[in-house]
């Protein structure tokens, strides 16, 4: 079998100079773990948490801010993220979205549980009936509240499902009464782990956070007077003196998000939105150029800046790292193939042929960069350790950055074939040289 | 010296693919490294900055309330004299937010009526304690009388019962450019007066490279109670974490009405606001270092080779008369041939990457020192690199020369 020799021959060249073949695959093994790291994070940030409803979200923002300066200097065309409450709960009587939300994170508190001495803080969101299965929320018990609720607003929740493995020990809690912010409440589901990163139906408030642990219907904010926790943004000279000038005033906190399934409707929704906008502006809102968007999913996460800029120059820096190992690697390959050239000219002579040099030498390339890929796999899996520990111990206990590291199996395929497959390209060169060469001049005798 | 550059540069010509490729990794690793230095060197200047504040002395500790009671402000000032009575603590004050980790920020307009500029301060609200247990600098100006502290309103919107504020140097200087700013008076979003009474020396709560994270306001209020008000305690050196646990045990047996949601010593705020920072340069200096190790390991083991598949010819030389210093200069002269065409490749390469990084991220220009420094290091290293393998071909003997292959 001549693959079998061409192999054997290979691997008896690799081994003869055991320091190249050494640094070889330290340059290959590291510049791929670089790129593993990297990638496995750049693509983790950069997902798509919802990609089969890419087509029907969209997040809903209209620019009511003041006339004189765009809402964000930094990002200047972007409307604000977030509506006012007037707007929100406008656009929340359309009967247009197939499913709607509004939401906002709230202050929220559980007390009461057995065993428990002071009252704990737990991340709530207030949210409508729709939240559950618009962003495709599994449930491990139970289910989401209807509509009514909303309305009510009833004293029901849904509560994730570390929740109720705090308080519950895991058991089906549907029907127990909890006392959130001191007020019973009947817990109609619990959640299954859900956890879609980024977090893309609010990243304004932490994007790879995770999600609450309590939902509650959206009436009782505004029904307890509660204020949001998470990011408000006013302006204008509204009186915030009492809770009802809070929510008749141009500050912008409620996130909304409409599920739309085709064309028409989106239209409709947004030609609903400019003739409000036209209407309010007669009694002096809106003053800025009419600018109201329904925006998909994967443009939010780009226009909201999800992935971090130090996380793009990252990648880019292990690309070029890469870069370096492979050019450090084809450099020494073809140093060591040119002074095999005397062998390969006479290999020559006794009749082979140019492709059967090439491929020979092609073998040795070929076994180099598994070698080379088995290494970067291996220190890839140590980098994203070491990064896991690295951002666990340097981010909030709630972000959930660390998260981000873990080696998606997917990405085994993906990160092999790129080992493999860039080592090889850089061996092309030097065996093609190789086996280029006339044979006679390494024929003569000195 | 029988150094003859013309046998040099042709037997370079000879592997001029290997020379090439050997200068091309030699361009793109200054390339990076000039630039990866510059920007950690960025991030290492933004984490140690001095943060004006006594960091390590501090914790805060979050409490919110549950019932909306009309004496909440009460029970602010009970907490308050609780925390000031414990014989470690040096001061304590009550905020709406944490430093490094400050929610938003608030209009102040130079003129009334919305003329003029408008400028977006971060703020704190605090009471005449407040820059004591900070541990700020009273620039000019004075600090906050107790009967200026107004009493924590239910209303949310400073702007409609605070008339005074405590300046960064920062913000002074962006609202009056030329000239003083104590005694001037600015304008909330809705039209109503404050006069800047004081300006302390600047201090630094948000991560370091924040946009206008220099500009703040400190307004004289004791915060909202129906929302979260933030303990600030200042503590003796050595004391922070006793007094830290049982303050927060206290408050929380204190009053049913409320929950301590945490109570974390300040540092932890500060390393979460420069964790970006931090963890950017970790990785950028352990790429850079591994990829200076594989160029410099790349030329080493180059030249050796090239060395051992040469030592015919260096026999050969030898035999006709070189000198050992004279193979020695060969090899060294031949890889600061391939060396120098590579960091000068590689200079146009570093700033090309500089200028795109600039214009990309919005990162400061290259700084030339860096480039001038990464080339000579670079070229040193690439010699020193060179310099065993070179020595092993002067050991080669000219008897080399007359054995046949």
């Amino acid at each position: 079998m001549r693959i079998g020799y061409y192999l054997r021959l290979a691997l008896k060249s690799l081994a003869r100079t055991p320091g190249l073949t050494a640094l070889m695959m330290c340059a290959i093994g590291f510049g791929i773990a670089a790129c593993i790291v990297m990638l496995t994070i750049y693509h983790a940030m950069s997902g798509n948490p919802i990609w089969w409803k890419n087509n029907v979200l969209y997040a809903v923002t209209m620019d009511t801010w003041a006339p004189r300066a765009p809402f964000d200097s930094d990002r200047p065309a972007l409307p604000p993220p977030q509506l006012t409450y007037r707007d929100a709960s406008y656009l929340f009587q359309s009967a247009i979205p197939q499913r709607k939300v509004m939401m906002y994170p709230i202050k929220g508190v559980l007390s009461g549980a057995p065993g428990q001495r002071h009252p704990a803080p737990v991340l709530t969101r207030a949210t409508t009936a729709d939240f559950f299965a618009m962003f495709d929320v599994s449930f491990e018990y139970g289910g989401a509240w209807d509509a009514a609720a909303d309305r009510g607003p009833d004293p029901v929740v849904v509560i994730s499902h570390e929740e109720n493995e705090r308080l519950f020990g895991g058991a089906d809690s549907v029907g127990h009464t909890i006392l959130w912010n001191g007020h019973p409440f009947r817990i109609v589901g619990v959640m299954g782990g859900w956890w879609p990163k980024p977090r893309f139906y609010d990243v304004i408030n932490g994007a790879f956070d995770k999600p609450e642990d309590v939902y509650v219907p959206f009436g009782w904010g505004p029904a307890l007077q509660q204020l949001p926790v998470g990011m408000v943004a006013c302006w204008g000279d509204t009186s915030h003196d009492t809770y009802a000038g809070f929510l008749g005033g141009e500050c912008s906190w409620i996130q909304m998000w409409v599920e739309l399934p085709n064309a028409a409707s989106r239209d409709r929704m947004l030609a609903l939105m400019n003739a409000y906008a036209v209407s309010q502006r007669k009694s002096g809102r809106f003053r800025r150029p009419l600018d109201n968007r329904l925006t998909r999913v994967s443009q939010w996460l780009a226009e909201q800046g999800v992935v971090t800029n130090d996380s793009r120059l990252l990648l880019r820096l292990a690309f070029a790292f890469l870069a370096v190992s492979l050019i450090n690697t084809a450099g020494i390959l073809l140093a060591k193939f040119l002074r095999a050239a005397p062998t390969a000219g006479v290999r020559r002579a006794l009749g082979a042929t140019r492709a059967q040099i090439f491929l020979q030498y092609l073998i040795e390339v070929a076994a180099l960069s598994l070698a080379g890929s088995g290494l970067g796999l291996a220190l890839g899996a140590l980098g994203l350790r070491a990064m896991h520990w690295l951002y666990a111990i340097n981010t909030v206990d709630n972000s959930g950055y660390q998260e981000l590291t873990h080696f998606d199996p997917a990405g085994l395929a993906w990160a092999l074939a790129l080992a493999f497959l860039s080592t090889f390209a850089a061996g092309l060169y030097p065996a093609w040289r190789i086996g280029r060469l006339p044979p006679a001049t390494y024929l003569k005798s000195q | 010296m029988s150094l003859n550059l013309r046998s040099l540069t042709s037997a370079l010509l000879r592997r001029r693919a290997g020379a090439v490729l050997v200068a091309l990794q030699v361009a793109i690793a200054l390339a990076i490294m000039v630039n990866a230095v510059y920007i950690v060197q960025q991030r290492v200047t933004w984490i140690v900055r001095p943060t004006g504040i006594d960091v390590t002395h501090l914790f805060v500790i979050s409490s919110s309330s549950l019932a909306s009671r009309p004496d909440a402000g009460h029970a602010i000032e009970e907490d308050l004299a609780y925390l000031r009575s414990l014989p470690n603590v040096i001061s304590a004050t009550a905020s709406n937010s944490v430093p490094f980790n400050l929610g938003g920020n608030i209009g102040i307009w130079l003129r009334p009526g919305h003329q003029g500029r408008e400028l977006n301060p971060r703020y704190l609200i605090m009471d005449s304690a407040g820059l004591g247990t900070l541990g700020a600098h009273l620039l000019a100006g004075r600090n906050f009388k107790p009967e200026e502290i107004r009493p924590p309103d239910t209303a949310d919107d400073l702007g409609d019962f605070v008339s005074e504020l405590i300046v960064s140097r920062a913000f002074a200087r962006a609202l009056f450019p030329s000239g003083a700013a104590v005694g001037k008076v600015v304008y909330f979003e809705n039209d109503r007066p404050v006069t800047i009474i004081g300006i302390i020396d600047d201090l630094r709560v948000a991560r370091a490279s924040a946009s206008a994270g220099d500009l703040l306001a400190i307004f004289p209020s004791l915060p909202s109670a129906t929302s979260t008000v933030d303990y600030l305690v200042r503590t003796r050196a050595g004391e922070r974490d006793a007094v830290m646990r049982d303050a927060a045990l206290h408050l929380a047996d204190s009053n049913p009405d409320r929950v301590i949601n945490w109570a974390r010593p300040l540092t932890f705020f500060k390393w979460n606001a420069d964790a970006e920072d931090r963890n950017t340069a970790i990785c950028l200096t352990v790429i850079t270092a591994l990829l200076l190790a594989i160029t410099c390991l790349g030329i080493f083991g180059l030249v050796t080779f090239n060395v051992s598949s040469r030592t015919k010819q260096i026999g050969t030389l030898r035999a006709v008369g070189a000198r050992r210093r004279d193979v020695v200069a060969h090899f060294m002269v031949e890889n600061a041939i391939v060396l120098t065409t590579g960091v000068l490749t590689g200079c146009a390469l570093a700033l090309a990457v500089g200028y795109w990084l600039s214009l990309r991220y919005g990162l400061p220009r290259l700084d030339l020192y860096y480039l001038v420094s990464g080339v000579v290091a670079l070229w040193v290293v690439g010699q020193l690199a060179a310099w065993h393998p070179a020595r092993r071909a002067a050991s080669v003997p000219p008897s080399v020369a007359t054995r046949t292959v």
